[in-house]
């Protein structure tokens, strides 16, 4: 187990690293002088000249990237070309709301789809399981962008939700008002995936030999279903939740830019529109290294949860 | 000994088992009802996609416009049907990049099994990678336009490729034909394409064109956020995107361009899942 970990770890580094040389790439790239870029629009010719050699741009490109690194693992990501502010404080400051996002999405999501799974395994092929493996094949091909425009024609003609930016703290009723459009929307694309994967495992363990044991013991449909059946069905399922993190991320950057929300995803969309380089390369090498931070945890995570992983190796 | 001999030149035929399956039979109809529009655009349409018309901006379906017009006066049927030619032409380069791609990674994978290892774990950490990142960072080295989307889409469905090829590859490997091959002297190159390649490919194609839902619908989201080809090209998750800023007054544009993404996205993600029961049904 502790090999099998180290191995993910491992790769995962050379990822990372594989990440940061796209980050370095994407300031290389830059059709103007990067010292121009980094002094902004109002650097003068020594400013440039020293930003020039604090940055080794004489030296060759592998030096170069290993300096990159440095600066990168200390929280210095440089500064917007547009206006000039540090890409590590506004990295910082568009965390919260992505992760709060995120966390709403899944708080609602999780549960909801499970319930569908659970109910379309106990009635295989009723109404509910079929209603439930329509609205999965529906959820995974609807573009996220036109459930957010939906919704804010929903909410613009009812009026009962605000429809841009985020509001208060999240236990105020401004800041629930605000986040309820885009949770709601990011949260669509989870519930087709689980709920199809808690279908799956769930009506398989139905017909385990444990299962059938309890249910001859007398124990009540309920507890074998939720103690014994759920026990183990549920654990490829919180594989696939970990699974989902990427697309839960990708579906964060359009749900943000449609709904104004202040987080990472917008910061990154806006910048590549606006050709902010510094920018653009902070926020994505932020959500690429925090998909594979996340990962290796989830992974971890499996590894505790499931005994069997562990005898394997 | 003589059927282990001749190789399989064709994946075997689906429309009897689709026959059983009415949804994906529909699908597969809409999917070429919508290929053969947008293919056939130019005939289909006496308007231009590009000529804008400002007087009859932003009117409702009819009054000589079937779907009505959009900000611009531009016919809104004649810019889906072009729209449509594009993100299914984006689509299908960046499928078969990521299918060439994938598709070499996993035969080598599968070939030189000293690879194996390194690739393979690549290829899983890139699996669930968010595909839009894929398209934002090609969007910062290259800039927002033709050839970043097409990249993204490769990249994006590349690792499920590479996955699926190397596991055909795998039990072609174990046949008597390759180590035969090997015996006779014949080059690596020559084995993995006529001996592998040609042996393997069947699911690797199935495969490939599930995975074309998928790379439509990164494709037209791309293009939504404005990471995609730029104004006035019509491309349906711009003109979806272009529809926004009259949501209120013309909902139809955007509503329009979005329910043809859906309807091909959907249609691919059915016609998939009836093959994988197919699949399943077989296996059993």
């Amino acid at each position: 187990m502790m090999v099998r970990l180290l191995r993910r770890a491992a790769v995962s580094l050379v990822v990372l690293t594989g990440v940061l040389l796209i980050g370095f790439l994407m300031l290389q790239v830059i059709p103007a002088d990067p010292a121009v870029a980094i002094a902004g629009p109002q650097g003068t010719e020594a400013e440039i000249e020293a930003i020039r050699r604090h940055l080794g741009l004489d030296q060759p490109l592998i030096v170069q990237f290993l300096y990159y690194l440095q600066r990168v693992l200390s929280g210095d990501m440089g500064h917007s070309v547009i206006n000039n502010a540090s890409v590590s404080a506004e990295l910082l400051r568009a965390i919260g709301p992505t992760v709060e996002l995120m966390c709403a999405a899944m708080l609602w999501a999780v549960p909801t789809a499970l319930a569908l799974g659970i109910l379309a395994a106990l009635r295989r092929g009723g109404i509910i399981d079929r209603m439930v493996m329509t609205l999965a094949v529906m959820g995974v091909s609807i573009p996220v962008f036109w459930v957010g425009l939906l919704m804010i024609q929903f909410a613009v003609r009812t009026r009962a939700f605000p429809i841009q930016g985020r509001g208060g703290p999240l236990w105020t009723l401004d800041g629930l008002s605000h986040i309820a459009l885009p949770a709601t929307a990011l949260g669509l694309i989870l519930i087709g995936p689980i709920a199809r994967m808690t279908r799956t495992t769930l009506s398989d363990a139905l017909h385990a030999d444990h299962v059938r044991t309890a249910r001859a013991k007398g124990a009540s449909e309920t507890r074998v279903v939720l103690n014994h059946a759920l026990r183990t069905a549920i654990l490829p399922v919180i594989t696939l939740i970990g699974l989902q993190i990427g697309s839960l991320m990708g579906g964060a950057v359009v749900t943000e830019t449609i709904f104004s929300w202040p987080g990472v995803g917008r910061l990154a969309v806006g910048a590549i529109i606006a050709g902010d380089y510094p920018m653009a390369q902070g926020a994505i090498i932020f959500l690429a290294s925090a998909f594979i931070i996340v990962n290796v945890a989830v992974d971890l995570l499996n590894e505790l949860a499931d005994p069997r992983l562990g005898a394997r190796t | 000994m003589s059927d282990t001999l001749t190789l399989p030149r064709r994946p075997r035929r689906l429309p009897p088992r689709l026959r059983r399956n009415p949804m994906a039979a529909l699908a597969l109809g809409l999917l070429l009802a919508i290929a053969l529009a947008a293919i056939f655009a130019p005939l289909l349409t006496s308007f231009d996609p590009y000529e804008t018309a400002l007087r009859q901006r932003l009117q409702g379906p009819g009054n000589g416009h079937l779907l009505g017009t959009d900000s611009q006066g531009r016919d809104m049927l004649t810019r889906l049907l072009y729209g449509a030619r594009t993100t299914l032409m984006i689509g299908c380069a960046g499928t078969a990049f990521g299918a060439l791609l994938g598709g070499s990674i996993g035969l080598c994978a599968a070939f030189y099994r000293k690879l194996d290892g390194v690739l393979m774990r690549l290829v899983d950490v890139l699996l669930s990678f968010p595909s839009i990142l894929f398209g934002l960072s090609l969007a910062a080295i290259l800039g927002p336009g033709l050839d970043s989307l097409i990249l993204a889409v490769g990249l994006s469905v590349m690792p499920g490729i590479a996955r699926i090829s190397r596991g055909a590859a795998l039990s072609v490997m174990t046949q008597d034909y390759i180590e035969s091959g090997r015996a006779i002297g014949l080059p690596d190159h020559r084995l993995l394409t006529r001996y592998l390649l040609a042996n393997a490919y069947p699911p690797i194609l199935t495969y490939t064109t599930l995975a074309f839902g998928d790379a439509i619908l990164l494709a037209a989201t791309l293009g939504f956020l404005g990471l995609g080809l730029q104004p006035p090209t019509a491309e349906l998750g711009g003109i979806a995107a272009e529809g926004r800023a009259f949501l209120f007054i013309a909902p139809h544009v955007s509503t329009a361009a979005s329910l043809l993404i859906f309807a091909i996205v959907l249609s691919f993600n059915l016609l998939g899942d009836a093959l994988r029961d197919a699949g399943d049904r077989r296996a059993q």
